[in-house]
């Protein structure tokens, strides 16, 4: 089971490259439509390269809850 | 004229012609929508049929508006537009861009903010002509590149709404996302506005002291272009977005001046 740090880095290394967020400082505070302007296909897209990696499924209704990256990182920490 | 009196003169036109939109958008629910309802052929033919008389009646009222003396439209490189099947982005600077542009435009699939679906009086127009409803997600970018894909023309405004200056807002990625699923370049139609006017916030009776000057300028396509092997969607569209942005910016910059 991967340690809430692995998670941590998994999520941001998913963010970087599926988004091109390279240049962006993402921390658990890091705010996914505010700071990192996520739009709607792009919650589908993050949470197919989650599924991916983790073998997890997210649901619509998870997807729209999770507000931060401290959320994905919670969500994920929580279930696996 | 004297000041006072052009602009007296101009407010009331620009009544006229807004209350001749609204009437004529009205009549054209009840009375032409029906009949095209009962005309022969399948829906894309129908749909074909609306949005032809949706393009000759926008044609009109730009005519009026120019008799009016309130504006004057100048469109550049329209052949540009007539090839069947693209995929035509505009900025969004005034409320009568769509009016503009479906003047030019025979065929057009539009995507409409889920009000005016909402809207009893615009409701079944709206419907008879296949636009669609602006809702977030994958699904109405499916739907859009399933329009390119059927060689129909689609109409987006990447800003999705003006903004109260009159400048260039932020673009939403949707117009990108459509063109990398359809593998249909963008078609940039820049819409300039001088000096600005009818823009988000404005009433209908701030109206400017001098004739507006419309410049629609069809511009060569942009496609995606090369992306590195592994590029995600999403990154391949902010990248294809923030092209069009820029390439919006550079454009405007050289009309203002």
């Amino acid at each position: 089971m991967p340690s809430r740090n692995e998670i941590i880095a998994m999520v941001k290394e998913v963010l970087q490259q599926e988004f091109d967020l390279t240049d962006v400082e993402l921390n658990l505070d890091t705010h996914l439509v505010d700071d990192l302007d996520l739009d709607s296909i792009d919650a589908i897209d993050m949470a197919v390269r989650l599924e991916e990696r983790t073998g997890l499924h997210f649901e619509d209704d998870e997807l729209k809850s999770l507000q931060t990256i401290g959320d994905i990182v919670d969500k994920i920490d929580g279930r696996l | 004229m004297i000041p006072l009196a052009r602009r007296i003169w101009r407010v009331l036109a620009t009544g006229f012609s807004f209350a001749l939109f609204g009437f004529g958008g009205l009549a054209f629910t009840l009375f032409v929508v029906p009949v095209f309802r009962c005309l022969p052929g399948d829906a894309r033919a129908r749909e074909f049929r609306c949005q032809y008389a949706i393009h000759k009646c926008f044609g009109w009222f730009v005519r009026v508006m120019e008799f009016l003396g309130l504006l004057a439209v100048e469109v550049r490189n329209v052949e540009r537009l007539s090839e069947p099947g693209q995929l035509i982005v505009a900025n969004h600077p005034t409320l009568l861009d769509v009016v503009f542009l479906v003047s030019k435009l025979p065929q057009a699939d539009c995507v409409v903010k889920r009000a005016v679906m909402a809207n009893p009086v615009m409701r079944s127009a709206v419907v008879a002509s296949g636009y669609f409803a602006n809702d977030p997600g994958d699904a109405l970018i499916e739907a859009c590149a399933g329009r390119l894909a059927e060689d129909r023309t689609l109409l987006l405004f990447p800003e999705g709404t003006r903004t109260e200056d009159g400048r260039l807002g932020p673009f939403r990625r949707g117009a990108a996302h459509v063109a990398l699923r359809s593998g249909r370049p963008l078609r940039p139609v820049v819409i300039h506005c001088h000096p600005p006017s009818l823009m988000r916030g404005q009433r209908w009776y701030q109206v400017a002291d001098r004739k507006l000057r419309i410049v629609l300028e069809c511009c060569e396509a942009i496609g995606p272009g090369e992306m590195p092997a592994g590029t995600g969607r999403g990154a391949a569209a902010r990248r294809l977005s923030s092209r069009l942005r820029d390439f919006y910016a550079k454009r405007l910059q050289n009309l203002d001046s």
